[in-house]
């Protein structure tokens, strides 16, 4: 049963700012409400105000410029999905999208709600930390930017301060031979990722060394996490098979996974071993190409 | 038999437009006048003494109308088996004890859900936990709780079928191997979730609105409860979101609904949430299962032995029927010379275990498709030739059980064996698993004690040529108002838009057990041919009386034309004789009246459906995760009356089976069921279906409506042992142990390497 609250539906991004500076705690932000309504109505969260930032329309778009991609906060997961600039230049973000829950839910699910969820077990992380993306967040104020990597804190967790919202998420041009790829291992096709691997690999000219290697992981720790050490044993190296392995090796000592109903603890280190050198080879592949 | 002109048609259910546009009115959807909304309060223990029970702060609160407890029952205890007393173990409204998580212990009613909710959080409970038992091994140990008094080692009920010398013939076999699986548990996942609208009226009547499989059981079993005749109570049920065998038992949504507006004299709806459909209503039986099968060197089987213990749960339900119907599936569908069974089903402090499409045969079918292949390897046979050395044949008698009419098992055999060589070899890790199957048209056995006949129908014949069918069949959406409609239009001649079907309205329909085994196409197929042929006979009269032809002639109705059977082109207009004969019988309706109840066929069921099932999977080594590629099914059921049905039979079969095999479980910690909403209880989706394909075998059975049998549950038998078997085939490593997740593949597939 949801509890009775009071909505408010600001226009603007500055009308949001002020309701959520007066409100504080009492209040949640709701967008296209695909995950707080489950929380809502399992009686997890409560919250006394609603401010409901779907109207704001200044805080909708994709915009393609000459330092990456800028992607508004309330801009929705279908958006994304079949923009033609994703598509062309970031095909991993839209073939994430294609993957998320359903159509239904990507045409009212945004890119930001799901980011400041903080599930660990979210589609859209992992792949922003592998194209190194940034997160903007604006307050009373004023706005501050971080990696997306610093964003997530714990489980549902993030770095959302007292009266702020997430505005902007900047994915940066890709850098010349450079290849992302992501996937999740679940049972169900539509489903939550039991564990799930972005990678992305860039190449340097001519001499095909792993010029620079991004890894995260989602669903084996408290939030999605790049796996710094095993992005190491490639970095610097032409990479084989052999390090490939390596890799998968090191970054399930990264982890910190849980059994649960879905996969035991073991389940998903070995699946770790097997997803991150097996995308990774896939991310090479496509750096080659690129 | 081309000659039919409705049977067999590609049509689309008569109530399809009415449920795609959304105006269909489920029970969900009914709301009267002065209707109030009630809530259950649900025991948070496995197993306690309940103390005490304080309403009054709930009773206090704005809104809420009356609060009910066992206190305000009759303490009567509600089963199907009536003929046995103290297997009728459920008060539905616990009194004295809780028996598992989920056991209603209090209702409400109120103005709205949003109160009735709130009210149950202001009732005070007081409960003495007990010590529990969850695991049916556990609880038939020395010692274990006991959670009904009186039932020594929790044993609910055991059942021992045998015939021939089980134990002679085992020293005959050149071989024998013992294996030991178990069967998990599945939530039934209705659309519409159980729910009633109850209203009692001044006049001390009770009318219902729910969502059931039976509203004869479900009236029946109201006036045991309420110490009502079964006459004062009405059951309606219009659509129904989904059946596959919780819905006919008496449940709390409905009980409760009805002891509220006992209170009240004013409708009481009651609606159960996901939560409490996946957690307080029954599921699938768990099954520990033991066999010994034994053959000669030629695959010829000559002995099988099968132990099984259910997890009962908390009540008897239907779940003694699932432990006989289990091990006489457990013989399908093969000859064994010699067969012996015992099984023993055990209450637990979780909650029920009953009837489950399939009703113990997907259970029986896995483990023992599982356990041939394995012996067909070990003897050095073809899967497919195994099957065929000793499968079923028409007019076989398994002995002392059931005698087989129609059997198209080989027919089957033989096509999905030109399947399996036209998929010709398969890439690595590829493989491709079957199952047979076999499966009953409706049960014989009369455990619930009805007096009427199985089923009864009315047909009616309007002044306009329209027809009424009445009939006590619930269509649960498996099609059966429509499956009637096609046998009446063409036993009567007419159209199947000339008929209009009522049907699971106690109040209006003539008794009928449901559906539930099967039995609606067979059982009430045969009811309503009966009755238009009654009607029929009626218009032929008059017809022949009118058309002044020779008595030696023979009349017919086709397609709306009254004719003589050797000369088509001599008739008289169907609307114009319905007419004159209505005339002819000083303004009376043409009305005939038919019935069904078997006779010497048996203990078991009129008739067997047969089948083979194929599944193709690919599997990923490193992850153990595995792709149902393809599955297809060479199924007999007889004469098809609605290839459309049949096709949607078979992909809501393979959908249900197929999680049952790969994915569906109902995981526990200390009896509280671990997953109990759609995003956590994994279902097979669109996205998951793999590709389904129907080999049409053509057979005839005797004993049905035009020939006639059932499809309704014997496709959810093969799929879960074609799958295991399919892994077996791809990469070598057998799970003996449902579901099959890719989590156990790899497990099994690391600890072969090992060897």
């Amino acid at each position: 049963m949801i509890k009775d609250f009071e909505r408010f539906a600001p226009k603007t991004l500055k009308e949001a700012l002020v309701l959520l500076a007066k409100y504080g705690d009492d209040c949640k932000v709701i967008c296209g409400g695909q995950s707080l309504l489950i929380l809502m109505r399992q009686g997890l969260v409560s919250p006394k105000y609603i401010v409901d930032i779907k109207g704001i329309s200044e805080l909708s778009y994709i915009k393609d410029g000459k330092d990456g991609v800028k992607i508004g906060a309330t801009t929705t997961h279908r958006a994304i999905e079949k923009s033609p600039v994703i598509k062309k230049k970031y095909p991993v973000l839209a073939e994430m999208e294609t993957r998320l829950a359903s159509i239904q839910t990507r045409n009212w699910g945004t890119i930001g709600g799901n980011v400041c969820h903080g599930d660990p077990a979210g589609d859209p992380v992992p792949v922003l930390m592998a194209l190194n993306a940034t997160l903007t967040v604006a307050g009373a104020k004023g706005t501050r930017s971080m990696p997306v990597d610093k964003f997530c804190l714990d489980y549902f967790e993030v770095d959302l301060r007292d009266g702020e919202l997430l505005t902007e998420i900047t994915i940066p041009a890709p850098l010349p031979r450079t290849g992302t790829v992501y996937t999740k291992f679940n049972v169900i096709e539509s489903d939550l990722a039991t564990v799930s691997v972005a990678a992305s690999v860039t190449l340097g000219a001519g001499d095909g060394v792993c010029q620079d290697v991004r890894i995260a992981l989602g669903a084996v720790a408290p939030t999605a996490i790049r796996a710094r050490k095993a992005e190491k044993v490639l970095k610097g190296k032409k990479i084989t098979d052999a390090l490939l392995k390596e890799a998968g090796e090191v970054a399930a000592t990264e982890t910190e996974p849980i059994s649960d109903i879905y996969a035991s603890e073991e389940y998903r280190l070995e699946l770790v071993k097997v997803l991150v050198p097996r995308m990774t080879k896939e991310a090479l592949a496509r750096a080659k190409k690129a | 038999m081309s000659d039919y002109s409705v049977i067999g048609k590609r049509v689309h259910n008569i109530d399809g437009t009415e449920k795609v546009t959304g105006s269909a009115k489920y029970t969900f959807d009914v709301v009267l006048p002065n209707m109030l909304y009630g809530k259950v309060l649900r025991s948070p223990h496995p197993h306690a003494k309940i103390l005490k029970i304080d309403t009054r702060r709930a009773k206090r609160l704005v809104g809420v109308k009356a609060v009910v407890t066992g206190k305000d029952t009759l303490g009567r205890k509600h089963g199907i088996w009536r003929r046995f007393p103290e297997l009728c173990d459920e008060e539905i409204l616990c009194r004295a004890k809780a028996r598992y998580i989920g056991d209603a212990v209090a209702a409400v009613a109120a103005i709205d859900e949003d109160t009735a909710e709130e009210a149950l959080d202001l009732i005070e409970v007081e409960y003495e936990p007990l010590p529990a038992v969850f695991d049916p091994m556990d609880a038939i140990k020395e010692g274990a709780p006991q959670i009904h008094e009186g039932v020594e080692l929790n044993i609910n009920v055991n059942r021992h079928i045998e015939w021939g010398d089980v134990d002679e013939a085992f020293e005959k076999c050149d071989y024998i191997r013992e294996d030991k699986f178990k069967c998990s548990s599945q939530a039934h996942v209705c659309m519409e979730t159980h729910d009633a609208v109850a209203s009692f009226g001044y006049n001390g009547k009770l009318e219902v609105w729910t969502s059931t499989q039976s509203s004869y059981y479900i009236q029946r079993l109201y006036a045991d409860m309420l110490d009502m005749n079964e006459s004062d109570i009405r059951v309606i049920n219009r659509h129904t979101g989904g059946g596959f065998g919780s819905k006919f038992e008496l449940d709390s949504a409905q009980f409760c609904a009805a002891i509220l507006s006992q209170k009240l004299c004013q409708p009481v709806k009651i609606v159960l949430t996901r939560e409490e459909e996946f957690t307080a209503t029954k599921r699938r039986t768990p099954m520990y299962y033991f066999l010994k099968l034994g053959a000669k060197k030629d695959g010829t089987m000559l002995a099988k032995e099968v132990r099984v213990i259910t997890e009962g749960g908390a009540y008897t339900a239907m779940g003694a029927t699932a432990l006989y119907l289990t091990g006489f599936f457990s013989s399908f569908p093969y000859k064994y010379p010699n067969y012996r069974y015992d099984g023993y089903r055990a209450y637990t402090n979780t909650a029920p275990t009953s009837a489950m499409r399939g009703f113990g045969a997907p259970q029986s079918t896995f483990v023992g498709e599982s356990q041939i292949d394995m012996m067909a390897e070990d003897l050095g046979i073809d899967p497919v030739e195994i099957r065929r050395k000793n499968g079923m044949t028409p007019d076989y008698e398994v002995p002392g059980q059931a005698f087989i009419q129609s059997c198209g098992l080989h027919q089957c055999l033989d096509k999905i064996d030109e399947h399996l060589k036209k998929r010709g070899k398969l890439p690595p890790n590829h493989g491709i698993g079957i199952a047979s199957y076999g499966f009953m048209s409706g049960g014989i056995f009369n455990w619930f004690n009805t007096p009427y006949a199985f089923s009864a129908a009315v047909v009616r014949i309007n002044i306009d040529g329209k027809v009424d069918v009445y009939t006590g069949a619930c269509d649960i959406g498996q099609g059966s108002n429509t499956t009637l409609a096609m046998i009446c239009a063409e036993e009567l001649g007419v159209r199947l838009e000339d008929i209009r079907v009522f049907s699971g309205d106690t109040g209006i329909c003539p008794p009928d057990l449901g559906a539930w085994g099967s039995r609606q196409t067979l059982m009430s197929g045969n009811a309503v041919k009966r009755a238009a042929a009654e009607c029929k006979q009626q218009l032929l009269e008059f017809a022949g009386a009118k058309m002044g032809v020779n008595i030696v002639y023979d009349l017919d109705i086709k397609d709306r034309w009254v004719h003589l059977v050797d000369r088509p082109e001599r008739g008289v207009s169907y609307f114009d004789i319905v007419k004159g004969a209505i005339r002819g019988k000083d303004g009376n309706a043409i009305m005939g009246r038919g019935y069904y109840t078997p006779h010497r066929k048996g203990m078991i069921s009129p008739a067997y459906s047969f089948g083979v099932q194929a599944a193709e999977v690919a599997v990923d080594v490193e992850t153990g995760r595995y792709k149902l590629l393809n599955v297809t099914t060479a199924h007999e059921s007889g004469t098809v009356i609605n290839p459309v049905g049949i096709e949607g039979q078979l992909e809501g079969a393979i959908m249900m089976a197929g999680g049952y095999g790969f994915c569906e479980d109902q995981p526990m910690d200390d009896g509280k069921i671990l997953n109990p909403s759609i995003a956590d209880y994994k279902l097979i989706r669109s996205l998951d279906m793999p590709e389904t394909e129907i080999l049409e075998i053509d057979t005839y059975e005797p004993e049905g409506p035009f020939g006639a049998k059932e499809a309704g549950e014997g496709l959810t038998n093969p799929t879960a042992g074609a799958i295991g078997n399919a892994i077996y085939k791809a990469v070598g490593v057998r799970i003996n142990d449902l579901p099959i997740t890719p989590e156990k593949v790899l497990k099994a597939l690391k600890e072969k390497e090992k060897q």
